[in-house]
């Protein structure tokens, strides 16, 4: 008996998901996103909430669910109503990294990811432009000859304290490491002479760049915005140094893979518009940068196993 | 590039928006547990497709109408709509009580414009000086500043000051829940991921503020004799609140401009202030426009603060202003140093909708003024159940989380509780609000003791010295009213 029950629940379950795949969507579509109105993440979630509307004919409902940088909203969600109306809005930085740095015990697994959709202008690595420092290997060099008197602001467990924990442990620097807060936090107190160096959004950093106040040393992320060519990155330096913003899609653990096959349909059409173009060229400095479901997946493992390689050196002394 | 600006707002459509904005503004400030900042969180997204000047002036109208109407709830209901007008109810419902609600409307209407107005002044003016200032401010400033604000605690506490330094401790002990500054360790979370980002402020307040009102009794009735004239007061005393107003309003403006502590310690270190620099100090409390003033025209001036660093340096100085910052960068303005050469039309835009939504809100409130006050025909019995049906929407639309909810009717029992053994709620929450601002700094100040000692600090060892003045007077001022109490007390 066994075995013909499964069998037929197995055969229920494929009619069911295909029947939900063949008429979904049919209702609202609920997107939750981790982080609060105004940033970046929620901004490029509601863009492309507004394109989906267009394209797959329903209305599309964004709400912040907001704290712990995304983690309360993937802790509420994650085994959400499975019923295909349900997805999380994030960036990858904050679903890896929470992973890697203790925060929350689960990762990208723990969601069916539907699609990697977009990626940050990212952070640079920036001094007053008064310091004798032009290069991040310049920077390193220096903490080395006096250790501990460069003081390096970051805040504690996102992505700027991995980046310390690579500057100091891999690329083996020997900065005083000053906690200072968010990233407006950090530029008011590199401003204001409290620290060094610090990591900031370039979008933060680019006017006091231009006005001569402060020079960006190197991009964190792999290669430079493609809008914003030539800038070094810090992987040139230390190749563990990357640090890619990415916007992904998730959808809660056990939602049937042809309605995830169907929305990454419509994100990749979404993506692909020059209305899409003019969006992220405007707003992060890139082109238009997302994946199918498996090119989705492949690309959050890829920053996974590089957070988790560096978890034994997640600890500064 | 002025004209320009102007222009940009000057539009029919633009127009519409901020006055749009100016109303959900008041009605979402008036609402206890709706606060300006959730009213920009809404309608950031609906900026989203608008053009930047026509958004940003909406946002900013939205600003000022959230921050102005507080003022409502705080004196009718006395709960505070947001946490900027916490200390508008300590004048202001004493004024209801004595029946002259219409006149502490108007008086909290009008001053909140003249505090607005110094605010926008003094950011148009002196955005740039005061913004090297701002920058001065660091870990030991902070720490110091927190220490300052927290010594205001003695003076609020009234006459039994131990029962009010338990009260500012609690708050303070509450706001340690959640992830812990600097190394995000969990405390007092008991694996709850609610409780991950703490307590918020909002709910705290709506907790406390409501068991406050629901408990009194006497409150239950229907108050008939409210009469409206006018903005409810002469000539004559506005002209005599202008030192009280402009003193409130730089205390308003000087705190918007630090970031990170707020119009709701603004409202209550402006009332210490011009309580303690009266001449009739005894008077504070029992219903007076003094009190009022104080409270009104700081929260509103520190608006204009607020916005300084937001557009010079890029920093918020509330979370309500990190929102705006958001809405900025999304229209492609970056704030920053080089916002007047790259989009001085956007600055100039900003200043227009600025002064447009502060006459909006004066002639709205005004008008509706008339309204406001008929709530307090309704029998309370009918009325506090619709507050707090609200003040449950306002707690869930905190973080869209039903938890919040529970955690305030928690609040509530708490501050039932607090009132019974006559423990005073607000210096909980002064306590609650800069508890983590001095926590965070004095952390940050150990990493930095050995390498940059105190006293390379001025700031820093003024605003001791300052603390320590500030408690000795209290201390002192609070036995004399111990003294005059007990003597009264005496000859009855």
């Amino acid at each position: 008996m066994g075995k013909k029950f499964l069998c037929a629940a197995a055969l229920l379950l494929v009619l069911v998901s295909s029947s939900f795949a063949a008429d979904w969507p049919t209702k609202t579509i609920n997107i939750y996103v981790t982080h609060a109105a105004g940033g970046d993440t929620d901004y490029m979630a509601r863009q492309l909430g507004a394109q989906l509307e267009k394209i797959l004919g329903v209305s599309v409902v964004l709400s912040n669910v907001t704290g712990s940088n995304g983690a309360t909203c993937m802790q509420q969600y994650r085994n959400g109503a499975k019923d295909g109306y349900t997805f999380i809005a994030t960036n990858t930085a904050a679903l890896n990294g929470n992973e890697a740095t203790g925060m929350v015990d689960f990762g990208y697994n723990a969601f069916e990811p539907v699609a990697v959709y977009g990626i940050q202008s990212g952070e640079n690595i920036v001094v007053k432009a008064s310091s004798p420092y032009k290069t991040l290997q310049d920077l390193i060099n220096a903490s080395k000859e006096k250790p501990g008197t460069i003081r390096l602001g970051i805040s504690m467990g996102g992505g700027v304290y991995i980046m310390a924990c690579v500057l100091m442990n891999i690329g083996k620097a020997q900065f005083n490491i000053i906690e200072a807060g968010d990233a407006a936090n950090r530029l008011t107190a590199l401003l204001g002479d409290a620290i060094d160096a610090t990591s900031i959004p370039y979008s933060s950093a680019a006017d006091y760049i231009e006005k001569g106040e402060l020079r960006s040393l190197c991009t964190v992320l792999s290669k430079s915005p493609t809008l914003l060519p030539g800038q070094p990155a810090a992987s040139d330096v230390i190749p563990e140094l990357k640090l890619d913003t990415e916007y992904a899609l998730l959808a809660p653990k056990g939602t049937p893979p042809e309605i995830v096959k169907a929305m990454n349909d419509a994100v990749m059409k979404a993506c692909a518009t020059p209305e899409w173009k003019k969006i992220v060229n405007d707003f992060s400095w890139q082109d238009p940068f997302y994946f199918d479901v498996e090119g989705s997946i492949a690309n959050l493992k890829a920053q996974r196993d590089l957070f988790m390689s560096l978890v034994p050196i997640l600890e500064i002394e | 590039m002025i004209l320009e600006g102007i222009l940009a707002v000057c539009q029919p459509l633009t127009i519409l928006w901020i006055a749009i904005g100016v109303v959900v503004g008041i009605i979402f400030g008036a609402i206890p547990g709706l606060t300006a900042t959730m009213a920009i969180v809404m309608f950031l997204p609906v900026t989203y497709s608008m053009s930047a000047s026509q958004g940003i002036a909406m946002l900013m109208a939205l600003y000022i109408g959230g921050i102005s109407g507080g003022l409502i709830s705080a004196i009718l209901l006395n709960i505070p709509g947001t946490p900027s007008s916490v200390a508008t109810c300590f004048d202001g419902k004493p004024m209801a009580n004595k029946g002259q609600a219409g006149r502490a409307l108007g008086t909290g209407v009008v001053f909140s414009f003249v505090g607005t107005l110094i605010g926008i002044a003094i950011l148009i003016v002196l955005a740039p000086v005061l913004c090297a200032f701002a920058l001065k401010f660091q870990a030991y400033e902070y720490c110091a500043l927190a220490l300052f604000s927290l010594s205001m605690v003695v003076a609020l506490t009234g006459t039994d000051m131990p029962k009010g330094l338990i009260s500012a401790v609690l708050g303070a002990l509450l706001a340690t829940v959640g992830l812990a500054p600097i190394d995000s360790r969990p405390r007092f979370t008991f694996d709850l991921f609610q409780l991950n980002n703490g307590f918020a402020l909002v709910v705290l307040l709506i907790g406390l503020f409501f068991a406050e009102s629901v408990r009194k009794k006497q409150d239950f009735t229907i108050e008939e004799n409210v009469k409206m004239k006018g903005a409810g007061f002469t000539f004559a005393e506005f002209l005599a609140q202008i030192p009280n107003a402009i003193v409130s309003a730089l205390i308003g403006v000087g705190i918007g401009i630090l970031p990170g502590i707020g119009g709701g310690v603004s409202c209550m270190i402006s009332y210490t202030v011009s309580k303690n620099t009266s001449k009739h100090r005894e008077l504070y409390g029992t219903g007076i426009m003094d009190g009022v003033v104080a409270s009104e025209t700081a929260n509103n001036a520190t608006i204009g603060g607020a916005v300084i660093p937001l557009l010079s340096l890029g920093i918020p100085g509330d979370p309500a202003t990190a929102m705006l910052l958001g809405g900025l960068m999304i229209h492609n303005v970056a704030p920053g140093p080089l916002i007047y050469e790259k989009n001085g039309a956007v600055v100039y835009a900003i200043f227009t909708a600025m002064l447009i939504a502060a006459v909006f809100m004066l002639l709205f409130m005004l008008w509706g003024m008339r309204f406001f006050v008929s709530v307090l025909k309704i029998p309370k019995n009918y009325l506090l159940p619709i507050v707090m049906v609200l003040c449950g929407i306002g707690a869930i639309g905190n973080a869209n989380q039903l938890f919040d909810t529970y955690v305030m009717v928690g609040f509530g029992l708490m501050a039932y509780l607090m009132i019974k053994a006559k423990i005073p709620t607000v210096p909980m929450i002064l306590g609650f609000i800069l508890g983590p601002t001095f926590e965070q700094n004095l952390r940050r100040v150990s990493q930095l003791a050995s390498s940059d000692p105190f006293y390379n600090h001025p700031i820093f060892c003024v605003l001791i010295v300052a603390t320590i003045l500030v408690i000795i007077f209290s201390v002192r001022a609070n036995l004399k009213d111990a003294a005059r109490e007990r003597e009264q007390e005496l000859s009855e």
